[in-house]
């Protein structure tokens, strides 16, 4: 009797386990959240899941999906955002991808992950027959950062030009007119003047790429040329971090970033109580603006970045998130064409603005009554953001991004910054040259 | 000599109570900083000068009102830790039972394989686990996120140690009786044993709530995340959403501290007669 | 040969007779463990051992020989395991040495509320690395007004830049390491004392021995099982760290001051898509690990009791 108690219990433990298989699956077609489902109770609505890190960009798409399923009712799509951790997200792309199953039809892959997933066989789509007919349109640069071997295989999210943010409180205190300022040379010569009147410093400097990046790509140097050669330790990088790390040792006007990079809870605090003067960072972080530093509202002025010459860039197109299709999508076509609609066509990126707040890849949507239309953004800051943009559209730089990106990224998280700016420990030229000693010793 | 004991007495509780402060202190300011507007955290931190008029219950109402999917993450993580605290304490105390009352050849080389699990890193085998429950079908199920669970190591190695306690003379008499080797764990060992499934049940609890990397592999959907994940999915680097995550995270804590207190003198008592053949 | 004489022949029976021997029983005890161990841990591991010798990317496995291993012997990997040895010699010590103080106090007739202490000090280990994270993060901030520069401050110390000092990054994840599992071993030990006879020290009272004398000759031996246990769990787990940094840096840290072993692995292997590198390390990881719990299992006699 009682061996059959044990086998009877053994058998009832396995069956629990086999019904946990379907647990699951009631759950998931039961309390979905309605937010990030769309479409789920049309009839003949084909299925499509999108995976992204970043709460907002879920909403975007489902937005979308609802315009979707307005305008082309018989293409009608089943949507469903998954919302992962940043890091997990892309380790679960990788697995996914790697063994040929579970990966979603549509994903956002963040820029500093992306050349993971251009090596091997690309597990992607190419999205070239829907961008090649309206490059014109586009600012290019941003397309090929997302693509390899005359493939385009992201929708970027942005343009990520880079600006100045200046708090007009705190430099009428010190007496500088922002229009005034024009070159770097012009920029120091104000931070002096706003450290010695008001004490406070003129900007702060990231640990990661955000202290380097924008600033020796402005001078068309790179991490890497066209040809995928490393350019870490020319010599206009050098000098550049020079520069870098004379606003913060030298002439004092620079301090390094509380929290060491512009999204961590210590620099929110920090910028919202005017603890600097001016802030380089792309155009994109006017929603960390709005949703964070809710006292700076009406007190911050955006500015193209300064210049060393008449021959830099006048702004940089940095950061980003491509959003591609993989190629375990039962529906590539119908994933592709929703992609365009969502993110690449002019609606896509008049919604880029109007929700997500981030200056639309496109250009020739800039001046479309839509984005033209107030919001909040246009409140919080004034209403002239893309005139700016359209002044310094022809004069847009952008990155080169090779599968050895992310090595070099590691080595100015983890040496180049600290070594040479925080710690001082090695001069700039050093620093450089022997992160890029090590970046090469892996590229061969 | 009684001067002395006075002079410990105060030497003990003291220092007891100051760890003991260290140690609450992180949840703590915790609790003080989910009553506390996010703007306000995000300004100023955790800190000492906290302003108590500014304390609310608005981050509550957020995710006890507006934050459905906070729930689901939360029902997933009681079903998920409750059936691996059930089934992993009766696989686990098998296997450390047989392992310390029976002696059967390769009884040593499967209590090796038992230090092996503990000792070989996880994030090896993330990648060909992975495709092992892309070809069982498990991927996204309640299954997929216990079967590593199941058959603790740990565990197992504690049920061993403490069933080495355990009287054998008990059985001999159970076996004369006509008692079968299922029906004498079952019925005259097992009841022995309840205070160490007590604590076992603590500690696999515990493991199984705040397990991370592990169910973020296989789950595929919202509506299947545990809390860590559903939690961690709030930190991106386009915003945090402390709202929920602080307020969360102190409701996360709630259950297992319940079911400390519930089991915590079984505890104590199960690890004593174990600990001794150790 | 348990069984009593049975009475009928038929087959059921003999099955049940053939599963109730004791020369079967174990197996059967033990055949989940056995099947999971296959499945789910070594079938896994030999795949790793392979990968380790592989070239992973989508569609393009190569064996690639032993180049994966010549790569790990390079300076950030050495950076990466002085960190994790002196962090994983820096927890043994904290944890084994103060919970077994605390324990003593503990299981002192002098203490009052003992239930109380002892559920505060288990409370952290029940708190997830990542909110856990989010507060130390929080408390450990570089701004003043900090609760850890606040404290300094009082003692009229100068604000640390917790995250970006080589000795505060390891203070920082020791810290972090002692506070979530100290609770625990504080209760192992507790229960060790539990074990040993009060006649023992009231007979050593009675030949006049003091506090000190009292420990050393009869609490540390009957302690030095479950001293055995907790080193050798913490050793393993020291080895294995990876969240106590990753919760303050990911994966980079300013000079790699986080760097472990396992952060390395996972920087390597998955963020730069390198998974047969990432494989190799972890191989060294496991030998690193085995060896050295092996070392410490015979130097402290581990092995002599038979059923350790």
């Amino acid at each position: 009797m009682k061996k059959l108690l044990f086998l009877s219990l053994v058998a009832f433990l396995i069956v629990v386990l086999a019904a946990c298989g379907g647990d699951g699956d009631d759950t998931a077609g039961g309390d979905a959240d309605e937010v990030e489902t769309v479409g789920t109770d049309l009839e003949d609505a084909t299925d499509l899941t999108f995976w992204t890190f970043a709460g907002t960009h879920a909403d975007f798409f489902a937005s979308a999906a609802e315009r979707w399923n307005e305008e082309y009712p018989d293409r009608a799509i089943a949507f469903t955002a998954e919302t992962y951790p940043f890091d997990q997200m892309h380790n679960n792309l990788l697995l996914a991808l790697q063994s040929g199953s579970g990966a979603p039809d549509l994903v956002d892959i963040e820029i500093a992950r992306f050349p993971n997933f251009l090596q091997g066989d690309v597990q992607l789509e190419p999205l070239n027959d829907l961008i090649e007919g309206e490059l014109d349109n586009f600012i290019t640069e941003r397309l090929d950062i997302y693509g390899k071997d005359g493939n385009y295989y992201g929708a970027p999210t942005h343009l990520g030009a880079t600006v100045v943010y200046y708090n007009t409180e705190i430099m009428d205190e010190a007496g500088v007119d922002i229009d005034s300022i024009v070159t770097w040379d012009d920029y120091i010569e104000a931070g002096k003047q706003v450290v010695e009147t008001t004490g406070i410093p003129m900007t702060t400097i990231a640990d990661g790429w955000y202290g380097i990046w924008p600033y020796i790509t402005q001078r068309h140097s790179d991490f890497f040329d066209e040809n995928g050669e490393l350019t870490l330790d020319n010599d206009i990088n050098i000098e550049t971090l020079e520069f870098i790390n004379q606003m913060v040792n030298e002439d004092g006007i620079a301090e390094m970033s509380p929290g060491g990079n512009y999204h961590s809870e210590e620099f929110y605090g920090f910028m919202n109580d005017g603890g600097q003067a001016s802030l380089v960072i792309p155009m994109f972080y006017m929603k960390d603006f709005t949703t964070y530093m809710e006292d700076l509202e009406g007190k911050i002025e955006i500015r193209p970045m300064p210049i060393w010459d008449e021959s830099d860039a006048r702004t940089v197109g940095m950061g980003g998130t491509g959003t591609a299709v993989t190629n375990q999508s039962e529906n590539v076509d119908l994933a592709k064409d929703f992609l365009y609609f969502a993110k690449l066509s002019e609606e896509g990126n008049i919604h880029l603005w109007t929700e997500l707040g981030f200056d639309p890849p496109r250009w020739d949507v800039w001046d479309a009554p839509e984005v033209r239309e107030d919001n909040i953004y246009y409140q919080f800051f004034h209403d002239d953001i893309f005139d700016i943009l359209l002044d310094i559209r022809d004069d847009v730089a952008s990155v080169n991004i090779t599968e050895h990106t992310p090595d070099v990224l590691d080595e100015i998280d983890t040496n180049i910054m600290h070594n040479a700016i925080r710690e001082q420990s090695q001069t700039p030229e050093e620093a450089l040259r022997e992160a890029a000693d090590r970046v090469r010793s892996v590229m061969d | 000599m009684y001067k002395n004991l006075k002079v410990y007495k105060w030497i003990i509780n003291l220092s007891l109570t100051i760890v003991c402060l260290i140690a609450l202190f992180p949840l703590i300011s915790l609790i003080i900083s989910s009553f506390r507007p996010s703007s306000e955290l995000i300004r100023r931190g955790i800190t000492f000068n906290v302003n108590i008029s500014e304390f609310s219950l608005s981050n509550y109402n957020y995710i006890f009102v507006q934050a459905p999917e906070y729930w689901q993450w939360y029902m997933n993580s009681l079903i998920i830790s409750g059936l691996t605290i059930v089934l992993s304490l009766f696989f686990s105390s098998i296997v450390g039972y047989a392992l310390a009352v029976y002696n059967f050849k390769g009884r040593n080389l499967i209590f090796l394989f038992v230090l092996f699990i503990i000792m070989v890193p996880f994030e090896i085998l993330m990648l060909p686990l992975y495709q092992l429950m892309v070809d069982l079908q498990l991927i996204n199920t309640y299954t997929s996120i216990m079967l590593p669970l199941i058959v603790a190591p740990i565990a197992v190695f504690f049920f061993r140690q403490y069933a080495l306690g355990l009287p054998k003379e008990l059985m001999d008499a159970a076996r004369i009786d006509g008692c079968t080797e299922y029906g004498i764990f079952f019925r005259i060992m097992m009841p022995l044993m309840l205070p160490s499934f007590a604590a076992m049940a603590i500690l696999q609890g515990l493991t199984s709530w705040n397990n991370f990397l592990w169910p973020l592999l296989v789950v595929r959907s919202n509506d299947m995340f545990t809390l860590p994940i559903g939690l961690a999915s709030l930190l991106t680097p386009y915003g945090n959403n402390y709202d929920i995550l602080i307020a969360g995270s102190v409701m996360t804590v709630i259950p297992i501290v319940i079911l400390f207190i519930f089991f915590q003198r079984y505890f104590v008592a199960g690890l004593t007669t174990g600990g001794v053949k150790g | 040969m348990s069984a009593t004489s049975a009475t009928s022949k038929n087959k059921q029976n003999k099955l049940m007779k053939f599963l109730n021997s004791k020369k079967v029983v174990p197996y059967v005890f033990v055949s989940p463990f056995i099947l999971s161990f296959l499945v789910l841990t070594l079938y896994p591991t030999i795949q790793a051992f392979i990968m380790s010798f592989q070239r992973i990317l989508p569609g393009q496995v190569t064996f690639v020989g032993m180049s994966n291993y010549d790569r790990i012997f390079n300076p950030t990997f050495y950076k990466a395991l002085q960190n994790t040895t002196v962090y994983m010699i820096l927890t043994v010590f904290i944890l084994v040495t103060v919970p077994i103080l605390l324990a003593i106090f503990l299981d002192s007739k002098l203490t009052k509320f003992k239930t109380i202490f002892r559920s505060a000090l288990f409370i952290p280990s029940l708190t997830s690395v990542i909110v856990a994270g989010v507060i130390f993060r929080l408390v450990f901030a570089e701004s003043d007004t900090a609760v850890a520069n606040q404290v300094l401050g009082f003692f009229g110390v100068d604000a640390v830049n917790w995250r970006y000092n080589s000795w505060s990054a390891m203070f920082l994840m020791v810290t972090l390491a002692s506070w979530r599992w100290m609770g625990v071993n504080v209760l192992y030990f507790l229960a060790g004392l539990q074990n040993i006879p009060k006649e023992l020290y009231e007979s050593a009272e009675i030949d006049g021995a003091n506090v000190f004398q009292k420990f050393k000759n009869i609490t540390l031996p009957f302690l030095k099982p479950i001293i055995i246990f907790v080193s050798t769990i913490s050793i393993i787990a020291g080895f294995r760290m990876f969240e106590e940094s990753y919760v303050f840096w990911e994966t980079s840290s300013p000079g790699n001051i986080g760097l472990t072993l396992v952060g390395y692995l996972y920087q390597q292997g998955i963020q730069q898509n390198d998974m047969g590198f990432g494989a190799a390390i972890g191989v060294v990881i496991l030998i690193i690990i085995f060896v050295v719990s092996l070392i410490q299992l015979l130097l402290t006699g581990a092995f002599k009791r038979s059923d350790m």
